[in-house]
């Protein structure tokens, strides 16, 4: 489905990422960890095409063919953002999101995803902007923007920043119902143990590249 | 051709609505132009005869300049906070169609400043008898607002990747928004002071005006692509 090779990523004098390799398949979890520094971000930040690689390739396989633009088939959260207009309310969020990857969805079918995250209270889905959300709220929200996107593989960066107990447990759900569902997911995460009961690949970096 | 529109509509859209959630955005510029204007009016004072149309004129456009640079230096900002502009940039939108919505955009937050300054200095200058409100002078405005526009938005896209937004905007927009004015205002003389006809223009300064309209669009419609792809 995605496949990586001799990637190799870093700025003047420093390597940060050197020769990586690995592939992902249909309904399978990647776990990119390591320590502080080590390019965890910045090798999501590559793959959703934020910034080019040095060298190497990154292909995406859509029905046996390698995909010209990956951008249709990749959904990305950033760590510590979560890609929502402060002024906007939730469905006008999603609204807007889902519109670009040219899908349509009624009001109905967006809340009901918002339902999925606890979202759908009708005072705080409408005319209710998201920048009086929480942080755990507008993370739960940028995940229900992922999981409408439709999008075979999903980059999550530090998707479980700022979720309580049942926004991970909500976060779990959604997960195993995309890989069950023939989706891919690549997760930087610190907090390792959400992540366990997918039994996921884990692929450790190190500082100044390397796997 | 229907996902390109329906990207640009959608693009569109979500600048619209983030503008009316945020008239700040456009009620500063709107009241820096007012300031500007009624400062020039009791600095200024009754001017009668040929002098009013050249008055009139230089205030105008002068006002304007710096009333639409706070204004298109400021267009890309909403989708600069919490990293929207980042997630645009990993979606399949046309460059095209992300660069047309925030052409029109600008364009109508630009006249949303450029007529309501055309229509105070007009009021300013009712007794001199000299008066921007008529169609030629609003399409010479709008015609040097269209490049102006185009310019704005690859402006800002540019200076706000190199992230020395504050410096390189201004040295960049004040030299090439040079031509533009000098023909929109040269324009603006003739059809008041010596009563010429757009047609009559067409071969002097306004088809220069146009020209540069043209160009700075196609730059932007050719250079945005560029300027928001990968690093």
């Amino acid at each position: 489905m995605l496949k990586v090779s001799k990637l190799n990523f870093g700025y003047k004098f420093r390597p940060i990422i050197k020769g990586l390799d690995f592939h992902l398949d249909e309904g399978q979890l990647l776990h990119i960890s390591g320590p502080n520094g080590c390019g965890k971000t910045t090798l999501m930040s590559i793959l959703a095409g934020l910034i080019q690689e040095s060298s190497g390739s990154i292909e995406y396989k859509h029905q046996g063919n390698v995909s010209k633009d990956r951008r249709e088939h990749i959904e990305y959260l950033p760590a510590e953002a979560n890609g929502l207009y402060g002024k906007m309310d939730a469905m006008e969020n999603l609204r807007f999101w889902v519109s670009l990857r040219g899908l349509s969805y009624s009001d109905e079918q967006i809340i009901e995803e918002l339902k999925l995250w606890s979202l759908d209270h009708p005072l705080i889905r409408k005319n209710f902007a998201i920048e009086k959300y929480s942080t755990g709220m507008k993370r739960r929200l940028s995940l229900a923007r992922v999981n409408l996107s439709n999008a075979p593989v999903w980059l999550l960066d530090e998707p479980l920043y700022g979720l309580d107990v049942k926004g991970i447990q909500q976060f779990q759900n959604i997960l195993k119902q995309h890989l069950e569902g023939g989706g891919a997911a690549i997760v930087v995460s610190h907090d390792v143990a959400p992540l366990e009961i997918f039994d996921p690949i884990v692929l450790e970096l190190k500082k100044q590249g390397g796997q | 051709m229907n996902r390109f529109l329906s990207q640009m509509r959608a693009l569109l859209g979500q600048s619209l609505k983030v503008e009316w959630a945020t008239p700040e955005r456009w009620l500063s510029p709107l009241l820096f132009a007012i300031t500007v204007l009624v400062l020039f009016s009791f600095a200024v004072g009754m001017v009668e005869g040929p002098d009013a149309a050249k008055l009139i004129v230089a205030e105008t456009f002068l006002t304007a300049f710096f009333a639409l640079q706070i204004s298109f230096s400021r267009s890309l900002d909403p989708d600069m906070q919490d990293r929207v502009f980042d997630v645009l940039r990993t979606y399949p939108i046309s460059p095209s169609a992300w660069f047309l919505s925030k052409y029109l955009l600008v364009f109508c937050m630009g006249a949303l400043i450029l007529i309501p300054t055309m229509v105070l200095s007009s009021f300013f200058y009712g007794k001199s008898g000299v008066s921007m409100l008529s169609i030629p002078l609003v399409a010479i405005a709008l015609t040097a607002l269209a490049g102006m526009s185009a310019l704005g938005v690859l402006l800002s896209t540019m200076t706000m990747r190199s992230g020395s937004k504050q410096i390189l905007y201004p040295l960049l927009y004040f030299p090439l928004t040079t031509p533009v004015l000098l023909s929109a205002v040269e324009s603006s003389k003739a059809v008041l002071a010596n009563g010429d006809s757009l047609e009559t223009l067409m071969s002097s300064w306004l088809g220069l005006l146009v020209i540069f309209g043209i160009i700075y669009f196609t730059l932007g419609l050719l250079l945005f692509g560029e300027l928001v792809k990968a690093e």
